[in-house]
């Protein structure tokens, strides 16, 4: 996997594998880009003016600058971790006095005729800050004070970036729990956060079955995380599920249309929970009841939710907190893009219209769809088969960087990989999610396949620090 | 800091979530994009546009060959607002050359911005020459599509050929074929061999972008189709007699049919008033269709197969044949009448001829009484036991020569005419009633109710002596070898064809000498019926039914004028005009023809202000 023997090398200890994924993925992304925004009427197919020719350029840029950082030595990044994060918030803060606004949010800087988001690589910097404190000798995530340390050094770019009204990037950040479960945090803090976080989300979302099924699951989820038993658990969901299948089927039949198919798993739920509880006393398996209580807890969390919503905020309070949550944050074009970007990924089929051979992207339909809404190209052009290629090819790249950050010997470049991880994960999954209406809109690019030389420039400096990183262990 | 077996779970469990995300999506992306198939669909609803290519519709010609209904080319001027030239657009001259008020386009040009890279109506049925114009102006933005819309090269036959109608709401509900704006026959013959005349438009399949301009066609045009033109028919019609009965009947109200009787083919049928068939084509065709319809005289109801006219004496032919045929009557039966028959009070009138009369002599001179004698023989026959039992046996015999019910010829607007159930009687007289309460049926008054298609068939089932093809308008369709069977088929009357020939002889003997004598062509057997028509509408009804030659008849003919008076006076001549026309190809009193094209009649019933 790794070269070895040639010591001299400064390529010594790449990752090839890395490396090779992730050229396969800018390129494929090209790729994309260029079905994204031809146009077979334009009248000059190489002009400059051509997202998939400049795209072209920032690739080489980008090639460059991982070749850049590679030859980087390891230790200026540990060096550097604090100035450069230092150098980020400020930026930041410049952006947020004087930067461009651009689709309602003011995080643009403009240079002549370049414009950069310096958001881009505060994740970074933030990356770089957050490996640094966390692999301090005397640094203890269980300690209180600690703790807090990370919090600020994650939620002051944070703050500053919400302020600035890219909710999206600003939530990526919040993604860091990732690392922090890892490398240690307690997890009864760790669940219930992510967990109030999401389900507030996905409440807006979802239908109160799907929600239910859900939950349901996560409890299990979390049970099995804490017990290690899983065939018990496993059987148990099983035969819920079936008697939820079989009380829906058989009161139909006596009742049709009286009986919805969440009140039947409702149902199925409750009575399981006697079960359930007898054989936490019997077994003397007091975290089943962590669990239970957890699981009712959520159950009436969430109509309050919808309560506090609807009845306690005001109109102009909702939009502020639906627009905080990027779902309304145009009432009238949510709805359209989403809809727009789930016809065109719908509409490829199995195996794609074929390349260049789109309608939805080629015509226009799709709004954003070099750069947001990119996987629409993947899902109409290549279709299922061209979309999961694609996302295995992120996959693997993710769990390799997990693999990675498993392997180093200093906790700085494990945590850094973590971080990475985090950030590629989190991208992946809402890009991924909002094109095919899983998640809501927040206008984050897809990593390396969107178009845009910020991003594209910063997530391969990401990477290549961890690259960097991981080559250089065996020099310490 | 962190045991290393605890790192190891988490980072185990931190690889499940990665694997669990990717997983959910790819479980999604397998449902949108492989189960379910309405993205597609809705795909397909973004991109594709389909153009339709009109099929020229069928075209249609008189028996000889003469063009009776002709497609000529009409375009619709279509505009992409994007792309007109706003600043040099002279509007005074598109308006000009296209014929449209500049109100009309400002209005569809403020319409055609909303979608402004799609095509849009601004103008139908321009014509050619307008087209031709307007190709020399260059007018940007602008663009035609090739339609046909109809014309009347002969400018007969309004009702009989029918006009063509943008498609109704109703209509497109009910017939999927048809789309919004698509031309549709909505009368006469063009309402009746619609699926023939219409053809099958083509389609091209275009691509547009998200803002409705077309980027090219789709899969190379490979589901493209092209127009397949509606086929022709020649129609029955004799258009020279057509056009000079349609010139006789002006100013009169009523219908004129005529019939081949060797095959049932329709060679005249006018309704009148009628109408220039062009005015209900082009723009205009709203405002002239609205003016028609306020016309009190109605020249868009077809007479000729939907009106219900009292017959008159000429159905003094079926009751002879009844009578003959029921044994109560035989020709030389003598019947004395004294100006009209008279039982207690009930009094019919006759006009003044000899007495008593047979049979032959009666038919010729139209005598009442005689054929009430006959009528109430028939009905009084104790064969039947009562005149209730009687009056079925008789209506049966009516009902076989085409009348009280549709003739079922190709005519969608054809109605049936009336002859009363015994049951109607019943109702009326509360079941007391007998052969004098229904007297008025033996002269073809009373409750009876003929269409002039039905009349002008009791012409041909006289010429034939005992049966009818139906009577139809097409001779032929393109592509097809005959039409259908039902059109080759002789349909016997209940009278055996022995039973005709002193019934016929009688109406050449009203010819020669009794109240058809206007009639009669020199070198020519002409046999005729008149018929005058007692009526609540004011004066009687003038008709007339006749055919000719006496032997191997070329031509019946039904002539029926709305308060004509005298069966002589109107009817008649214009029969007689179209026969001389048709079976002499000349017309020898040209002062007759003048004589009645000025005859005026008043129709106070139509035409007071209420």
């Amino acid at each position: 996997m790794t070269i070895r023997g040639k010591s001299d090398s400064v390529f010594a200890g790449v990752d090839l594998v890395v490396v090779i994924l992730y050229v396969a993925i800018v390129l494929a992304g090209w790729l994309f880009i260029t079905a994204a925004s031809y146009d077979s009427a334009s009248a000059s197919p190489y002009s400059f003016s051509n997202f998939y020719i400049k795209q072209f350029l920032w690739i080489a840029i980008a090639f460059c600058v991982a070749l850049f950082v590679t030859l980087l030595d390891s230790r200026y990044f540990h060096m550097w971790a604090y100035p450069c994060y230092a150098v980020g918030i400020l930026l930041l803060i410049a952006t947020l006095l004087v930067g461009k606004e651009v689709n309602g949010a003011k995080s643009w800087f403009e240079l002549g005729s370049f414009r950069i988001q310096p958001v881009e690589f505060v994740k970074i910097a933030t990356s770089l800050a957050v490996a640094r404190v966390m692999s301090e000798y005397s640094f203890s995530i269980s300690r209180f004070s600690n703790l807090v340390k990370v919090g600020a050094v994650i939620c002051a770019p944070l703050i500053i970036i919400v302020m600035q009204n890219d909710t999206g990037s600003g939530i990526v950040l919040g993604s860091f729990l990732f690392v922090l479960y890892r490398e240690g945090l307690n997890k009864w803090l760790c669940i219930p956060i992510l967990f109030i976080a999401g389900l507030f989300i996905v409440s807006f979302l979802l239908s109160p079955l799907a929600m239910l099924l859900i939950l349901i699951s996560v409890c299990f989820l979390s049970d099995i995380m804490m017990t290690q038993q899983w065939r018990s658990r496993i059987v148990l969901l099983a035969v819920m599920l079936l008697a939820a299948i079989l009380l829906y089927f058989m009161v139909a039949f006596f009742a049709p249309g009286e009986f919805s198919f969440y009140a039947s798993v409702l149902v199925v739920t409750l009575f399981s929970f006697v079960f359930v509880v007898v054989y936490a006393i019997k077994s003397k398996v007091s975290s089943i009841f962590i669990s239970l209580s957890f699981f009712l807890c959520s159950i009436i969390f969430l109509p309050t939710t919808d309560y506090i919503f609807n009845s306690i905020l005001r109109e102009h309070q909702q939009r502020r907190i639906l627009s905080f949550l990027g779902i309304a944050n145009d009432p009238l074009g949510f709805d359209y893009n989403v809809n727009q970007s789930k016809i065109a990924i719908g509409s490829g089929g199995f195996f794609g219209k074929g390349f260049l051979d789109s309608t939805q992207i080629k015509y226009g339909f799709v709004p954003e769809k070099h750069t947001d809404f990119i996987f629409c190209a993947v899902g109409e052009e290549w279709g299922f088969l061209g979309s999961v290629v694609v996302l295995s090819l992120l996959c693997m790249l993710i769990l390799r960087l997990i693999q990675i950050g498993e392997r180093q010997q200093e906790p700085f470049g494990r945590i850094y990989c973590y971080c990475v991880t985090s950030i590629l994960l989190f991208h992946v999954m809402v890009n991924v999610g909002m094109t095919i209406g899983l998640m809501p809109v927040m206008g984050i690019p897809l990593p390396f396949l969107s178009y845009g030389g910020s991003s594209l420039i910063a997530f391969t400096i990401m990477l290549f620090i961890a690259v960097r990183l991981d080559a250089s262990k065996q020099q310490f | 800091m962190i045991d290393r077996d605890g790192g190891y779970v988490r980072m185990r469990v931190l690889q499940i979530v990665v694997l669990f995300i990717f997983l959910v999506i790819t479980a999604r992306l397998f449902y949108i994009q492989i189960i379910d198939t309405r993205y597609a669909r809705m795909s397909d609803g973004n991109t594709l546009r389909r153009e339709v290519q009109f099929a020229p519709r069928g075209e249609v010609f008189d028996r000889n060959g003469e063009y009776l209904v002709q497609s000529k080319a009409c375009y619709d001027l279509m505009v992409i607002y994007k792309e007109l030239d706003r600043e040099g657009f002279d509007t005074v001259r598109f308006c000009e050359v296209i014929g449209i008020s500049k109100a009309k386009l400002i209005k569809e040009l403020r319409n055609a911005r909303y979608r402004p890279r799609a095509p849009r109506l601004v103008a139908n049925f321009v014509s050619k020459e307008e087209k031709l114009r307007f190709d020399e102006c260059n007018f940007k933005g602008f663009s035609t599509i090739y339609r046909t819309a109809r014309q009347y090269p002969r400018k007969v036959g309004g009702n009989l050929l029918g006009y063509v109608g943008e498609v109704s709401e109703q209509m497109l509900k009910r017939y999927t074929s048809y789309r919004m704006g698509d031309y549709v026959g909505l009368s006469g013959v063009e309402s009746a061999y619609e699926p023939i005349l219409r053809g099958d438009d083509g389609v091209q399949i275009r691509e547009v972008d998200t803002h409705g301009a077309i980027k090219g066609s789709y899969f190379d045009g490979a589901f493209d189709t092209l127009p397949v033109s509606g086929r022709h028919i020649v129609s029955t019609i004799d258009v020279r007699i057509q056009l000079l009965a349609e010139e006789l009947m002006r100013g009169k109200v009523g219908a004129a049919v005529a019939i081949e009787p060797s095959t049932g083919e329709i060679l005249m049928m006018v309704s009148s008033p009628s109408y220039d068939p062009d005015e209900l084509v082009g723009r205009e065709r709203g405002n002239n269709y609205m003016k028609m319809l306020g016309n009190k005289r109605g020249p868009l109801f077809d007479r000729a197969v939907s009106a219900k006219y009292p017959p008159g004496s000429t159905f003094k032919l079926i009751q002879g044949l009844i009578g003959l045929q029921e044994g109560v009557l035989t020709p030389t039966n003598h019947y004395a009448c004294h100006n009209g028959y008279r039982v207690g009070r009930l009094h019919v009138g006759c006009h003044p001829h000899t007495s008593p009369v047979a049979l032959r002599y009666a038919v010729a001179t139209s005598c009442n009484a005689y054929f009430c004698y006959v009528f109430r023989d028939i009905l009084e026959n104790p064969k039947y036991g009562g005149v209730k039992e009687g009056y079925d046996v008789w209506k049966e015999y009516v009902n076989s020569f085409g009348f009280g019910r549709k003739l079922d010829s190709d005519f969608l607007s054809e109605r049936g005419g009336y002859v009363p159930d015994r049951s109607f009687y019943d109702d009326r007289y509360y079941k007391s009633w007998n052969s004098l309460t229904v007297l008025s049926l033996s002269i073809g008054q009373g409750e009876l109710g003929c269409t002039p298609l039905q009349m002008a068939n009791l012409a041909a089932i006289m010429a034939n002596r005992g049966y009818y093809y139906i009577p139809h308008i097409v001779k032929k369709v393109e592509g097809i070898d005959s039409l259908d069977s039902r059109f080759y088929k002789k349909n016997y009357t209940k009278v055996d064809p022995k039973h005709f020939e002193p019934i016929v002889e009688g109406m050449r003997q009203g010819v020669v000498e009794g109240t058809s004598r206007g009639a009669a062509l020199p070198g020519i057997e002409v046999c005729g019926k008149t018929g005058t028509a007692e009526n609540s509408r004011g004066r009687d009804h003038s008709t007339f039914l006749s055919f000719a030659p006496m032997n191997n008849p070329k031509i019946a003919i039904s002539v029926y004028i709305e308060n004509g008076g005298f069966g002589a006076t109107v009817a008649v001549p214009i029969a007689s005009l179209v026969e001389e026309l048709y079976l002499t190809d000349t017309i020898m009193r040209p002062e007759l023809v003048e004589r009645i094209k000025k005859m005026k009649i008043d129709y106070p019933v139509y035409d007071n202000k209420r």
